[in-house]
């Protein structure tokens, strides 16, 4: 073959190749990378009939030394912060409990729509143990609000508001010992990637409140996928 | 100039200028980002919990990465000659010689050497760069929409990867001609020894260098999440990447406007006797008009992003509209630089492509004055049309009009200039080289551009096509489809000057067909997702987009061969091409009565033009 064609193609699959390698450590590098696995729990009783069980329990931490940031809160120390993951994998066609542990205070939401429990078995929540279907909007601390496209999977509407805790229990050092835990139900459909986020305006010292953590995956949202 | 360098020059104990080069640049910069990085870790206060705005870490990353721009300037050497004139000892003869990098081989590509041939071949290698990393962003992309649900890099790593892409082709796309061409071939092509302002010249592209590494940095501090245009007050809630974004544009605006001064001087100050504004190339008006448009446009970019750093880092509220601000500002600051851009952008390549046509076809240039006309009414009409950006924003809707008919109007000017190319082309007795056939791609290209670009002008349909890849197609087909398309033309056709050598043809041509068709196919695809009403800067989309997306996966994979093919081209033809005459191309500029190497001061004798550039087949031309 021509030396000139020869060496063009030589160049062709050299650059291909830096350009996949480039490609494949950027798409490894992912700041959530960890997955937490909801834990299968036997069968429930829902009005779809018996389905698969499974659960998830998290908190969320008012600051980044929880979680998954490694030692000493990572790059954003001060960031709130769901954990001990913030991208989570569920089974289809299953029902999901999940226990969020809330140690962060909170204020007033910026729409009011999200104060109230949404997409859950008839539309409700435990809070510390007694049912509620909404928490006061001026009280919320943050939420868990999965949202996806419904072109090509099954729809996935899942909010709710989790208690912000008082600002007396709220300790100077640590986490308070009075958390706000909210326990919900919901059923899964198809297989299909969904992403979360909080709706709660938590990222502190940036405009509006929506950047800093909020505006930064790993923190306040991520990917929830529902497995088949 | 008959001044050699002596030995002393070289000879241990040389003096600070011979000591720098990018390399001490490279460890100044770093140590002083290093050291300003600590201390500040160590002695700027916590916020505090009340602040509306935490601004520490945006301080800390700012001041670290001036820092690294001050480190890298002083170690290249830009500081010592205005140190020296403040203290009011200027340069020496033998210093200038060697900033100038007589006799100094290859070592003067790494050092802040004034000679502006050098000058334009750092900046062709910097452009070549900037295209491959622009380019292989661009795969990452188009990687990720192969598929509908994406997920193959990380969402904010996409966003970022956008961001990151987009910033870098405009700057590529604003150097390419201007950059290599203006800088290594205009100062010949008008008959002058050199720019007016060697040392600004270097300083200018050492500028872009020195600009890299906050882009880069920014990219392990959380990216350029707000696409290129980094829209306010989003760009303000965006990580501390955002801060590299502001020192890259911050920097490359200072060295635009440096190069702007630079090459307008120069073509207003230096021309050869006899090169009378009518006798002066079309290439010397586009350049001009493109440096003279960023003039004006690249300070007020650079203010935009002052603001920006100062609402990140000093808590003022010039975009916040919470605190008595307004989003809109940046959008007026961003957009006046923004639309005069494409422009800069466009106008050398086509003044390239305008200068080449004559040359292939034999003819002389069809209407010189509607060229300059063309060149002139686009350059006048650029800086009316910003608002066409925000016509769904919500700002002072009542200017939509005006700035629909200013917009619609520029398609004068840009009709003339395809006239000129059209009426060249015309009977001429056409010489097929890749130059030649990237007029008809341009013509092709520019023509899509051109009329997909009056639908978005039109407010009625902007407000369905706003914000859709149809966007993103349009502008890709103006500054890829027709800007690029002359650039590349560019180099095939100044090559052999440039290096002695002429550009393999059969490589020239795989390149030119792969990229022109790949670019087509991609192109064109995404022309029908956006029809179809798919948002760009999106990491998923529905699948009824995905058999468009898919082409237009395929097109960038094949623009990809073709730019490799192209970049192995330039490689092995600079190292083993067949060596070239004086005039390879028999035309009748002054850059082709050089012989290569050409010397220094680029004449022994400067050169009295006596002819018209295009006078072919008229006596006495």
């Amino acid at each position: 073959m021509n030396k000139r064609i020869l060496g063009a193609l030589a160049t062709v699959v050299l650059g291909a190749g830096v350009i996949a390698g480039i490609g494949t450590y950027v798409a490894s590098a992912k700041n959530d990378s960890t997955v937490l696995a909801a834990t299968p729990a036997g069968t429930m009783d829902t009005p779809q009939g018996n389905l698969p069980h499974a659960t998830l329990a998290i908190s969320v931490y008012p600051d980044s030394s929880a979680g998954s940031h490694g030692k000493d809160g990572g790059a954003h120390p001060g960031y709130v912060t769901y954990g001990p993951s913030t991208n989570f994998e569920v089974p289809a066609h299953s029902v999901i409990t999940m226990t969020v542990t809330n140690y962060d205070g909170g204020e007033s939401l910026n729409n009011d729509y999200f104060a109230r429990v949404r997409g859950t078995i008839d539309g409700s929540a435990q809070l510390n143990g007694e049912r509620m279907t909404s928490i006061s909007p001026d009280a919320v601390g943050h939420t868990f609000t999965i949202h996806g496209l419904a072109v090509g999977q099954d729809e996935l509407f899942v909010s709710v508001p989790m208690k912000a805790v008082a600002e007396e229990d709220m300790p100077e050092e640590g986490f308070t010992t009075k958390p706000n835990v909210t326990t919900f139900t919901f059923i899964t459909g198809s297989p299909g990637e969904y992403v979360w986020n909080c709706e709660y305006p938590c990222g502190d010292g940036t405009i509006a409140k929506f950047g800093a953590a909020m505006s930064t995956m790993g923190y306040m949202s991520g990917h929830f996928t529902v497995k088949g | 100039m008959t001044t050699v360098m002596s030995k002393s020059v070289s000879a241990p104990g040389k003096s600070i200028i011979e000591k720098l080069n990018v390399f001490t640049a490279v460890a100044l910069g770093a140590i002083s980002a290093i050291v300003v990085w600590r201390l500040s870790l160590a002695f700027l206060p916590q916020d505090a919990d009340s602040a509306l705005i935490f601004s520490r870490e945006d301080k800390i990353t700012l001041l670290s990465m001036c820092a690294w721009f001050v480190g890298f300037m002083t170690g290249i050497g830009a500081l010592v000659g205005p140190f020296r004139w403040l203290m009011g000892k200027d340069l020496s003869h033998e210093e200038n010689m060697f900033l100038a990098g007589k006799d100094m081989g290859p070592k003067r590509y790494f050092r802040y050497t004034t000679d502006h041939k050098v000058v334009g071949i750092q900046y062709l290698f910097i452009t070549i760069l900037i295209f491959f990393l622009g380019g292989t962003l661009a795969m990452l992309i188009r990687t990720n929409l192969g598929t509908p649900e994406g997920g193959w890099l990380h969402a904010q790593a996409y966003n970022s990867i956008v961001g990151t892409h987009g910033i870098l082709m405009i700057v590529g796309t604003i150097i390419m001609v201007t950059g290599p061409f203006g800088n290594f071939i205009m100062p010949i092509m008008i008959g002058a020894r050199d720019m007016a302002f060697p040392r600004l010249n270097a300083l200018s592209f050492w500028l872009i260098v020195a600009a890299a590494i906050p882009l880069l940095w920014g990219q392990f501090i959380g990216g350029i999440t707000t696409g290129w245009s980094a829209y306010n007050p989003l760009a303000s809630q965006a990580p501390l990447g955002m801060d590299g974004y502001i020192m890259y544009i911050c920097i490359f605006a200072i060295s635009t406007m440096v190069a702007g001064a630079n090459i307008t001087t120069t073509v207003v100050k230096m021309r050869a006797k006899g090169m009378t504004w009518n006798r002066t190339p079309i290439f010397i008006y586009g350049t001009v008009a493109s440096v003279a448009l960023a003039l004006p446009a690249f300070p007020v970019f650079f203010l935009s992003q002052v603001l920006s750093a100062f609402d990140r880092a000093l808590g003022t509220s010039f975009y916040n509209t919470k605190l008595g601000g307004s989003g809109w500002l940046y959008e007026n600051l961003f957009w006046l630089m923004g639309h005069p851009e494409v422009y800069v952008i466009l106008i050398p390549s086509l003044a390239a492509l305008m200068e080449m046509a004559p040359v292939f076809t034999r003819r002389p240039l069809f209407s010189f004055n509607v060229a300059i006309m063309g060149i002139a009414g686009i350059s006048g009409l650029s800086v009316l049309v910003w608002a066409h950006h925000m016509y769904i924003s919500g700002w002072a809707p009542l200017l939509n009009a005006p700035f629909m008919l200013t917009t619609e109007l520029i398609s004068i000017p840009t009709g003339m200039l395809f006239l000129v190319l059209i009426g060249t082309l015309w009977r001429g007795r056409l010489w097929m080289t890749m130059p030649l056939m990237s007029i008809f791609a341009l013509l092709w290209n520019f023509m899509i551009g051109g009329i997909t670009g009056i639908y978005l002008s039109d407010v009625p349909a902007d407000g369905f096509l706003h914000g859709s890849m149809y966007v993103t197609a349009h502008f890709h087909y103006t500054l890829m489809g027709a800007g690029l398309t002359g650039a590349l033309a560019s180099l095939v056709y100044w090559f052999p000057k440039m290096t002695g050598r002429m550009f393999d043809k059969t490589l020239s041509w795989i390149s030119f067909w792969m990229v022109q068709i790949g670019f087509n196919v991609a192109f064109v695809g995404m022309f029908m997702v956006g029809l179809a009403g798919q948002p760009r800067r999106v990491e998923s989309y529905a699948p009824t987009f995905n058999t468009a997306n898919m082409v237009t996966t395929a097109g960038a994979y094949i623009i990809m061969i073709g730019m490799l093919v192209l970049l192995y081209g330039v490689i092995s033809s600079a190292r083993s091409g067949v060596k070239a005459p004086k005039n390879p191309w028999q035309a009748k500029t002054l850059e082709w009565t050089v012989d290569y190497p050409i010397p220094l001061e680029n004449f022994d004798v400067l050169p009295t033009v006596t002819s018209d550039p295009y006078g072919y087949g008229k006596a006495q031309s």
